[in-house]
């Protein structure tokens, strides 16, 4: 073992929502507590602070949710939990961690510093990252995810852009333009995949509302605010592709039928420089693949997601999931699903009483409870069509790292149907995002081969789990380090090479 | 920087059609070989050339074990892991074996992309030992002498030259032995590529299908002496070749053979892409390293750091301390490397035979059956399962030396350092 050890009863891996608030609870509890985050500034997602450089000179300018994440932050912080940024966990074996703390920016820093923390319980509340969809076009600059734009607006207040088109679907689908539009951004189109709301969803979702009030508001808000800004909001449409020498130029765009399958015919093409895609959000599970923890697949909630139970412990002991990482529900479940796992990790080390526990834990579970029933109301109008997955053409680069196109792809998948072997062919997946944009769109490739049932199965079943589709593809050998490393920083001299075979 | 080569970019990959390798197993074969790695492959593509009816049966997808993960390098100059440290006469007469056929694995890997119609990602680099200090740098001579014995040129070369003729690596090391035979192929591509050529000339790949038992057949009459049970179903055959790589000794047991071979999983790191700067191979003659930078502009570093075993089916997993004694060993004799990120690392299982000597050839005691193993598989796996077909067929120049025979095993023992 390295001298680069330190210990500490609970790690918190992840600064967005739900992991500062499981830090706070866990502290507030009286346990020696340590969070990190690989960002340079805390709050996760939707709460990013700004980045080092800024000042906040007006926290009523930049919004509730900033000042929301200086809240959950200063919760934490008051707690007593040693809060870290630009760190970031990079290796994961049970409750034992690699921790990769990068060099100051700017400040000859050198490779940055590797250390490792034993922990007796770890949280993990990685979060979650924009569902990767490829399509003609998708690798041409001007091309953006909505959580790229986002964090170019929140960490260093850039604006893309002058003629912005936004595609996607879900819940955000609304709110993401509306907060370009917000922060001065000229949208000039903003297409959801999914179905205008009806009578009956409409009237599911105030069903299900009670407890959910700010969010029915919130959809309200948006809408409105759209409506006032003249953007342009059409459903049931998506990009079929980007167009534009060196840099996008135009989109086109089609209408799609209830498996987001393009309808012929229905294409119109709209000049832009900027292209923003948010086709929902995909748990970022490296670390619970790493770790070994049990994972069921619901592509409704990003594909991939790791078991818990009811205090958020997965299946391996002493390792604990909070927020999106477990599923993309939203900031509020994130706070609560924190204070669970908080709780739970403090009552595994005898910090709190079992009964205790369960008290403190009762208005958390209740507005759980109540956020999921809208969830499953919501779930009817934003539902994932797997023919999201189909838009490629053979030229379509799929994996940008690598530069791999579909049609050598395809070439490798006429000789098997296994993740790790058509990564082994064709170096799909080895480059710097390790896989994390293209092994979907890839497993859909594979799904669709096996039996056409896509990305989730025309008949829901792949988007469930239950049978088929991309749910039934294998995913590739999870490896360290989880992000990419220096050399210089990994490198430890005291560790010596006698004796030509160690074992542990 | 120099635009990194990316195989496959506009051209056809040689690859076996996943409907011939679920194809139905045939109840019969000539030849039935137990293992799709490069060995496995090489000796099908070998056999079915001369026309013998030969099938393969490997329990997952090809190529994903020891011939998919190792680092792809061909070593020749002996190496750290061969030098058992006794010195002995024996020792002495393994080490020009070695180094002989090391030279002669060296002629047909330069010739197998013609050989086979394909790219393979070969390239000849050269390759550099290198010495930190002065007792190394005495190592480096003694097994100068023996390579240059066994055939093998190898050139010396002093600290000053080193320092000379690589500006990149660290400016204390005490010198080198340099060899120009030296290089590295695609590791993910060789074994499918003999496994495509093996189907067209007619043998049959079958994966997913695991050997579960070896039953021997002794009045049965025919041709027939092993009927193969496989998760696929069962296939008689006249022959066996053992193909199995770290899992030979557990295929043996099930014909109550034993193996003088061990097992273990080794770690290898892959950096991002930079602009070239390393021709050769590096490797260090004192300290566990392999070093050289692919085509593609990563670097890949390993030289045996070991891997943690886990339980099929996980694969033996990272243990970071071999990432950072690794890592420690490459920046020793590299520093400039110390800001390239490494992006991913691997492992993989390696199987090392006892005296370090490969196991080529039929077991005396069970006629009909073959060995076909090898510690420096990579290197060596396409020129001895040449020389095995070559045996097999009766029409080979090269009668195996006995020294590979599966059973000169009474006289081997732990001489392996460590
Ligand atoms: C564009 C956009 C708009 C949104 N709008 C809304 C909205 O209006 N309402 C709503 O309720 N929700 C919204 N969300 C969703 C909301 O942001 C998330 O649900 C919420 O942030 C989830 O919190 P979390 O703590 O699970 O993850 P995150 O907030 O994503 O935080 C995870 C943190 O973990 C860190 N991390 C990940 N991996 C590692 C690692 N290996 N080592 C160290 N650190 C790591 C990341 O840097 C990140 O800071 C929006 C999201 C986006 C992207
Ligand atoms: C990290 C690492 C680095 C290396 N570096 C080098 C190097 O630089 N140069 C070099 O020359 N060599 C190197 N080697 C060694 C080399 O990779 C191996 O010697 C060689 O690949 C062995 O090939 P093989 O076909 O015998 O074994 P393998 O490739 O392991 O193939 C054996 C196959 O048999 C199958 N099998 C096993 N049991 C059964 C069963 N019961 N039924 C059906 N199938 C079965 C397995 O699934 C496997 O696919 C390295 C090895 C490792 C692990």
């Amino acid at each position: 073992m390295s001298s680069r050890t330190q210990s500490c009863a609970v790690l918190v891996v992840g600064g967005g929502p739900a992991g500062l608030s499981a830090a706070a609870t866990a502290a507030a509890h009286g346990l020696s507590t340590l969070l990190v985050d690989e960002r340079p500034s805390l709050g996760g997602q939707i709460h990013r602070q700004p980045g080092p450089g800024f000042r906040v000179t007006d926290a009523r300018r930049l919004g509730r949710d900033y000042r929301r994440g200086l809240e959950l932050v200063e919760e934490a912080a008051r707690a007593g939990a040693g809060l870290r940024t630009q760190t970031g966990v990079v290796a994961l074996r049970s409750s034992h961690a690699v921790c990769f703390e990068e060099p100051a920016a700017g400040g000859g820093g050198g490779s940055g510093e590797i250390f490792e923390v034993k922990a007796e319980q770890v949280v993990l509340a990685p979060g979650a990252h924009d569902r990767p969809v490829a399509f003609p076009g998708w690798t041409l600059p001007g091309v953006l995810t909505a959580g790229g734009a986002q964090a170019l607006l929140k960490a260093s207040r850039v604006v893309p852009g002058n003629r912005v088109a936004f595609a996607g679907s879900g819940p955000l689908a609304l709110a993401f333009p509306a907060q370009l539009r917000h922060y001065g951004v000229n949208v000039v189109l903003a297409l959801e995949a999914g179905p205008g709301p009806g009578l009956r969803q409409v009237a599911s979702l105030v069903a299900a509302g009670h407890g959910n009030e700010s969010l029915l508001a919130d959809g309200l808000r948006y809408r409105v605010q759209l409506a006032r800004w003249h953007v342009p909001l059409r459903y049931r449409r998506i990009v079929v592709r980007a167009e534009g020498d060196g840099r996008v130029e135009a989109v086109v765009h089609a209408a799609v039928d209830s498996s987001w399958n393009p309808v012929p015919g229905s294409e119109e093409t709209l000049a832009v420089d900027t292209l923003c895609v948010g086709y929902g959000f995909v748990p970022s599970n490296e670390l619970f693949r790493l770790a070994g923890c049990a994972q069921r697949y619901d592509e409704d909630l990003g594909g991939p997601i790791v078991e818990v139970d009811e205090w958020q412990r997965t299946s391996v002991p002493g390792v604990l999931a909070a927020g999106d990482g477990t599923g993309v529900r939203g900031a509020p479940v994130a706070v609560d699903q924190g204070v669970l796992a908080g709780l739970g990790a403090a009552a595994a080390l005898g910090a709190v009483s079992p009964s205790t526990a369960e008290g403190l834990a009762a208005p958390a579970r209740r507005r759980l409870a109540a956020k999921e029933r809208f969830r499953k109301a919501l779930l009817s109008m934003y539902a994932v069509g797997p023919g999201v997955y189909r838009l490629t053409t053979p030229g379509t680069v799929i994996c940008r790292c690598e530069e791999v196109t579909r049609r050598h792809l395809d070439e490798a998948l006429a000789s098997t149907a296994d993740l790790n072997v058509v990564k082994s062919y064709t170096r799909a997946g080895m480059g710097l995002c390790q896989g994390r944009n293209c092994q979907r769109q890839i497993a859909a490739l594979v799904a669709e081969r096996a039996g056409g049932a896509g990305a989730g199965g025309d008949g829901g079943d792949g988007r469930t789990g239950r049978a088929g589709g991309i749910a039934a593809v294998e995913p590739t050998t999870a490896r360290p380090p989880v992000r990419p490393v220096p050399l210089g920083a990994i490198a430890d001299d005291s560790i010596r090479d006698e004796g030509l075979f160690v074992r542990d | 920087m120099t635009e990194p080569a990316r195989h496959g970019v506009g051209r056809p990959l040689l690859l076996p059609s996943a409907a011939d390798l679920a194809a139905p197993l045939p109840s019969e074969s000539d030849v039935v070989i137990v293992g799709g790695g490069l060995a496995g492959c090489a000796v099908a593509y070998y056999l079915a050339k001369s026309g013998v009816e030969v099938a393969v049966v490997e329990r997952g997808e090809l190529n994903r074990e020891a011939s998919g993960t190792n680092a792809g390098s061909f070593h020749f100059q002996i190496a750290i892991h061969q030098l058992s440290g006794a010195s002995t006469s024996e020792d002495r007469a393994r080490l020009l074996l070695d180094a002989r056929l090391h030279a002669a694995a060296a002629e047909h890997w330069y010739e197998l992309e013609d050989e086979l119609g394909c790219d393979l990602g070969v390239h000849q680099t050269g390759g550099l030992m290198l010495a930190e200090t002065p007792e190394q740098a005495q190592v480096l001579r003694d097994k100068q002498v023996i390579e240059h014995e066994a055939g093998l040129e190898t050139e010396l070369l002093s600290a000053a030259e080193l320092r000379a003729g690589a500006p990149y690596l660290a400016e204390d090391l005490a010198g080198a032995t340099y060899c120009d035979r030296e290089g590295h192929a695609n590791p993910l591509l060789a074994a499918p590529a003999f496994a495509a050529r093996a189907i067209e000339a007619g043998a049959v790949v079958r994966t997913h299908a695991g050997v579960e038992s070896v039953h021997h057949l002794k009045d049965a009459g025919g041709a027939a002496r092993f009927a193969v049970r496989t998760s696929a179903g069962t296939i008689r055959a006249a022959r066996l070749v053992n193909a199995a790589g770290a899992w030979a000794a557990e295929l043996a047991a099930m014909s109550g053979l034993a193996l003088p071979v061990r097992s273990e999983g080794l770690h290898v790191n892959v950096t991002e892409p930079r602009e070239h700067v390393l021709t050769p191979m590096l490797q260090h003659i004192g300290r566990r390293l392999t070093l050289k930078q692919a085509a593609n502009g990563t670097f890949i570093i390993g030289g045996g750091w070991p891997a943690r075993p886990e339980a099929p089916p996980a694969r033996y997993s990272v243990r970071w301390d071999s990432a950072a004694g690794n890592a420690a060993v490459a920046l020793r004799v590299m520093p400039m490397l110390a800001d390239v990120r490494v992006t991913h690392m691997w492992t993989g299982v390696m199987t090392f035979v006892d005296d370090l000597t490969p196991i080529i050839g039929e077991f005396e005691r069970l006629p009909g059956y073959f060995m076909c193993l090898a510690t420096t598989g990579f290197t060596l796996g396409p020129l001895v399962a040449r020389s095995l077909a070559e045996a097999m067929t009766g029409k080979g120049p090269v009668a195996l030396p006995a020294a590979y025979a599966p059973e000169r095993v009474p006289s081997l023992s732990g001489s392996h350092p460590g």
